[in-house]
């Protein structure tokens, strides 16, 4: 059956979700306010479980809103971002432990590193359209896991990294922070967070951005506009894996320890697509809205008690007992038929379901109005 | 035997590596003309591909261990079974998404595949399963070679079974609908073919053999929920090598692949599998359509 | 006579006063495992451990309640489990993980909390060489593995060269880097060194590979079914050493010994047998009847390392910093023979274990070094494949 292949059907037109249409005020002191609120968690939450859980979010926002740069806004869907995440991951690493070179520098190179690797992956692949561009990157991720496995003298291979201690930073004389306990990888992994989720801000509302959503669009047409598509597809690679990298590193230096099937899994590509796609993919809160679900949704099927922890629920919650004892075994499965139901039942994810409902009821509000300017028909 | 001990090995190691390389590759060849011939028709990369292989050697595991009766012979019930799991994941599912974003339909097979694997790890927990015939470990010789009996056999089946299917697709009018609608949908619909009925006969079949893979494999491999996975990886290698869409091409990319790897084992096993991404990347490069695909996405 | 039993019972009261937890309600033990994930199949096996010692703390009057925990096999998940137990459920010892990695990153929150963490089957060297006080290994380190094989190679004839076969995990390629200096230290020579990624059903070319090179010692470390898979296509394709050395994992599992065609005449090293101590018949016994299959050492590990904090629990009740002096400072018999954790050659609160050698000898496991401890005389070389 060796058919000619005709070509992908163009992808249904994706208006992404403006949340901001152009920079607002009242939107960027909503934005700036947020934050400020989630700075003072440390100072409320002291329990070490729901400030892990904290970083936990704040780096899968980091890797959604990254992944959704390229995936989301230039529509490169690439399933191979491990890779990024583990150049950044094994970057800091292997400086600080095979090196002793401090991660706030190695983080800088760990990004600059993802940078070089994605413009050479790029090169590669941005020949590749549609479902070649996924495989081929793909393939490049687990080329780069094999590799970082197969060459041992330079990575430790399979035996991996193992952290023995971050040293302090020092900042002023008599300021210093050393890195024990949850609150400096908080901030840190919430700085990150904010500073993609600008970054989604810039693209999805600047020149560059547009000429990512035109490639998206359509890509000839774009070019025939004078958009050259291999230059802007790697812009938009480029500030993507920075992102991942910058996340990889931090995991690392948050779990202390890793190997090329931790951070460089195909496991690490799926679940930054699928923050994006179960959010909202193109748009800024998207990512934000599927990393708090998907992060909070596992964590609850596998330890339910962390909302004892939260206070939300009692100790003695029938709720707890039952996911704690009949879900043992299969939190994973429910975790996978939950996704599945909202691919199914909400393609354009979370965030478009709600703007579906806020339509609606906006609709049937205002039929309502009509209604009743107009009471006496008939 | 005195063997040369050269760096590279000896004529005797790369014969051997290229005839088991060619057998193992039968089965890759199925795996792949299986995801091929969904994504022929539905434009739809095969996440679950693995999985489904994994769900062949389940089947055939569990009757063996019951009933005793062969893998190889046991296909006759395991092929139809699972021919009717694809149908109605395809109808269940599948068919739901085929206008959405391809990212979607990306993630749905991915999270349908880690929800057969859980689900499996429920029914069988996650022990290893070991089928043991009386042929699992067996061997002709040949020339100096040694010829695996289980390799040989499964060799054999993939013949038959491919060259069925070539015939079905190429003979039939089922086949020339399905081949029609793969090459183009709308045009087929146009004609008065039953696009969406042979979505789920082409989802069927795709499931079927890679179960049919997922069998032959089960006398000589293990079998536990996750399975699957360097499967998926594999056939997605294969299907590329031999152009998206084409039987031909991946039967003879999956027989390719086999090669490759055995001589990659022979080099150096570390290589083995960074060998056939590279090579992989290489194809989609230099041609993108793949060794007997015509054209390019 | 009332002063008699008033002194129990006053004593029972301090400690339930001095302890929260302990007293009438049960200590709370923590129990890290990979529950689901690829690692889960051995995890279930330590379930069953665990479970077969509860039931016999419970004889004892040991009353402990544990609280369960998933790692997936994941570091991260396996520090989320951590923080739970030691924060939220204040739970008093944490028995696990099993993987080297989340053993490795709940070790560093456990001795950050100051929580006892007893560590049944994880075999990285590292971890209990970073000079934690709040961490104890039970089972013994990777190069106990690789030294206790190739001395008993050694003793048994004399072999000039040696293959490593091995998959490309850290278990993998740390037994095999021990292994690899060790056997040069010991005059080996090495011929092969191959590293191989699980997960494809053909490994023929490099079997070649290595029959060409002639050793007299193959060297395996796999996972669970891969060592069947290497020696069906071992027997394939007619390698024949002088002896097959597997290195614990798959080449010690009830499946491995029940394919008789292939483990014939293979050896395997082992954290554990039913002759290691005593009652360790009796619990490989209770095991297979319970739940229809021979224990693996994963399994025996875990019975003891549960047995262990139970004994503790009882001396020193629920206070975590009590409890650690009594896992410090005591010394058990169990079924894994003497267990004390020491502190010597860079590691600390390390139990030493004898890593016995087995054999499989007509479909049974038997143990044939150390000389002391052996049952039967081992096969050696190789005689033929049947």
């Amino acid at each position: 059956m060796s058919t000619p292949v005709p070509p992908p059907r163009t992808p249904v037109e994706l208006r992404p979700f403006r949340l901001f249409p152009g920079f607002a005020w009242p939107s960027f002191g909503a934005w700036v306010a947020a934050i400020a609120l989630l700075a003072l968690v440390p100072l409320f939450v002291k329990k070490p479980l729901l400030l892990h859980m904290w970083i936990m979010v704040f780096l899968a926002v980091a890797q959604g809103s990254a992944w959704n740069v390229v995936g989301g806004y230039a529509g490169q869907y690439s399933v191979g971002h491990a890779a990024y995440f583990g150049v950044g991951a094994y970057t800091t690493m292997m400086l600080l432990e095979l090196h002793q070179i401090a991660p706030w520098w190695g983080v800088g190179l760990a990004i600059l590193n993802a940078v070089i690797v994605s413009v050479v992956i790029g090169a590669i692949t941005f020949r590749l359209r549609g479902p070649y561009f996924v495989l081929g990157s793909i393939a490049v991720a687990e080329i780069v896991r094999l590799g970082a496995l197969y060459w041992k003298g330079f990575t430790k291979g399979a035996e991996g990294i193992l952290l023995s201690g971050i040293p302090p930073l020092q900042i002023t004389q008599d300021w210093t922070i050393a890195f024990v306990g949850k609150r400096p990888f908080f901030y840190a992994a919430l700085m990150l967070a904010v500073l993609v989720v600008a970054a989604n801000w810039f693209v999805q509302n600047t020149k560059l951005g547009f000429y990512f959503q035109a490639i998206r669009e359509d890509q000839d047409a774009a070019h025939s506009l004078g958009i050259g598509p291999a230059l802007h597809k790697s812009i938009a690679l480029a500030i993507s894996a920075a992102f991942t990298a910058w996340a990889g590193s931090l995991f690392a230096l948050y779990v202390r320890f890793i190997d090329p099937n931790i951070v460089i899994g195909l496991d690490v590509s799926v679940q930054m697509v699928l923050i994006c796609i179960i959010g909202g993919i193109g748009t800024i809160l998207g990512p934000v809205v599927g990393a708090f679900v998907l992060t909070l949704l596992s964590e609850t099927l596998r330890n339910p008690k962390w909302l004892v922890q939260a206070g939300l629920f009692s100790d003695e919650s029938p709720v707890i007992a039952f996911i704690q004892q009949r879900l043992a075994n299969t939190h994973v499965l429910f975790y996978g038929i939950l996704v599945v139901a909202v691919i199914l039942f909400a393609p354009d994810g979370i965030l478009g379901l709600a703007r579906d409902a806020t339509a609606r009821v906006r609709r049937r509000l205002a039929a309502g109005g009509r209604r009743a300017r107009q009471p006496a028909e008939g | 035997m005195k063997h040369t001990r050269g760096r590279h090995g000896s004529h005797m190691l790369i014969l051997q590596s290229i005839l088991s390389g060619i057998l193992v590759g039968g089965v890759y060849a199925l795996v792949g003309i299986g995801l091929t011939l969904i994504f022929g028709v539905m434009r739809v990369i095969n996440f679950a591909h693995g999985d489904l292989l994994m769900l062949g050697m389940y089947a055939t595991w569990w009757i063996f261990t019951k009933t005793g009766i062969d893998p190889y012979l046991s296909l006759v019930l395991t092929a139809p079974l699972l021919f009717a799991w694809g149908a109605l994941l395809q109808t269940a599912f599948i068919n739901r998404i085929l206008g959405s974003l391809p990212q979607n339909q990306i993630l749905l097979t991915i999270v349908l595949g880690l929800v057969m694997r859980n689900t499996m790890l429920l029914i069988f927990t996650s022990d290893y399963q070991i089928l043991t015939t009386s042929y699992s470990s067996s061997s002709f010789r040949l020339f100096g070679l040694s010829v695996s009996q289980p390799l040989l056999y499964s060799f054999l089946v993939t013949a038959v079974i491919t060259a069925a299917l070539y015939g079905f697709l190429m003979r039939t009018d089922t086949g020339q609908a399905i081949r029609a609608t793969a090459q183009d949908r709308e045009a087929a619909q146009l004609m008065g073919i039953n696009v969406s009925r042979m979505s789920i006969l082409a989802f069927g079949l795709g499931t079927a053999l890679a179960a049919i893979a997922g069998a032959l494999l089960a006398p000589t491999y293990y079998i536990y929920p996750d399975v699957g996975a360097p499967f998926t990886l594999k056939a997605f290698v294969v299907v590329v090598l031999g152009g998206m869409g084409s039987v031909v091409g991946a039967t003879l990319g999956g027989v390719l692949i086999g090669v490759a790897e055995s001589l990659g084992g022979a080099w150096v096993a570390g290589l083995k599998d960074l060998n056939v991404y590279v090579l992989f990347l290489l194809i989609l490069l230099f041609k993108p359509s793949g060794l007997l695909g015509k054209s390019r996405m | 006579m009332t002063k008699k039993k008033l002194l129990p019972l006053l004593a029972a009261a301090v400690a339930a006063l001095a302890v929260p937890g302990s007293g009438r309600a049960a200590v709370k033990v923590g129990f890290i495992n990979t529950i689901t994930g690829a690692e889960a199949p051995i995890g279930e096996t330590m379930t069953n451990g665990l479970d077969l010692a509860l039931e016999d703390l419970k004889k004892q009057g040991v009353d402990l309640r544990v609280i369960r925990q998933d790692d997936t096999g994941k570091p991260d998940k396996a520090i989320s489990a951590i923080e739970q137990l030691a924060t939220g459920d204040e739970v008093s010892a944490i028995v696990g993980p099993y993987t080297s990695q989340c053993a490795n990153a709940v070790a560093k929150q456990a001795e950050q909390y100051g929580v006892p963490q007893v560590i049944p089957a994880a075999s990285k060297e590292d971890i209990t060489r970073q000079g934690y006080k709040w961490v104890f290994r039970v089972n013994a380190p990777a190069h106990v593995y690789a030294h206790s094989l190739i001395d008993a190679a050694m003793s048994f004839g004399k072999p000039k060269s040696i293959a490593f076969i091995y998959e490309s995990t850290d278990f993998g390629s740390s037994l095999s880097k021990v292994g690899k200096d060790y056997a040069v230290s010991k005059g080996l020579t090495v011929v092969a060194d191959e590293a191989y990624q699980k997960g494809a059903p053909d490994y023929r070319s490099t079997l070649t590979k290595v029959k060409e090179k002639n050793p007299d010692l193959v060297f395996m470390v796999s996972y669970v079914a891969d060592a069947i898979l290497l020696m069906r296509q071992s027997r394939e394709i007619g390698l024949k050493p002088q002896a097959f050395l597997g290195g614990g994992a798959g080449f010690d599992t009830s499946q491995f010994e029940s394919e008789r065609a292939i483990s014939t005449n293979v050896f395997s090293v082992t954290q554990w047998t039913p002759d290691s101590g005593p009652g360790a018949a009796d619990f490989a016994a209770r095991y297979e009847k319970r739940f229809g299959k021979p224990p693996t050492y994963h399994a025996a590990c875990t019975y003891t390392s549960m047995m262990v904090v139970g004994a503790a629990v009882k001396a020193a009740g629920g206070d975590r910093a009590k409890l650690r002096d009594a896992l410090a400072s005591g010394s058990w018999t169990t079924i894994m023979g003497p267990v004390k954790f020491e502190t010597f050659e860079g590691f600390t609160n390390q139990n030493k274990v004898a890593m016995p050698v087995i054999q499989y000898q007509d479909g049974k496991k038997v143990t044939v070094y150390p000389k002391a401890v052996a049952k039967k005389k081992a096969v050696y070389p190789f005689p033929a494949w049947k």
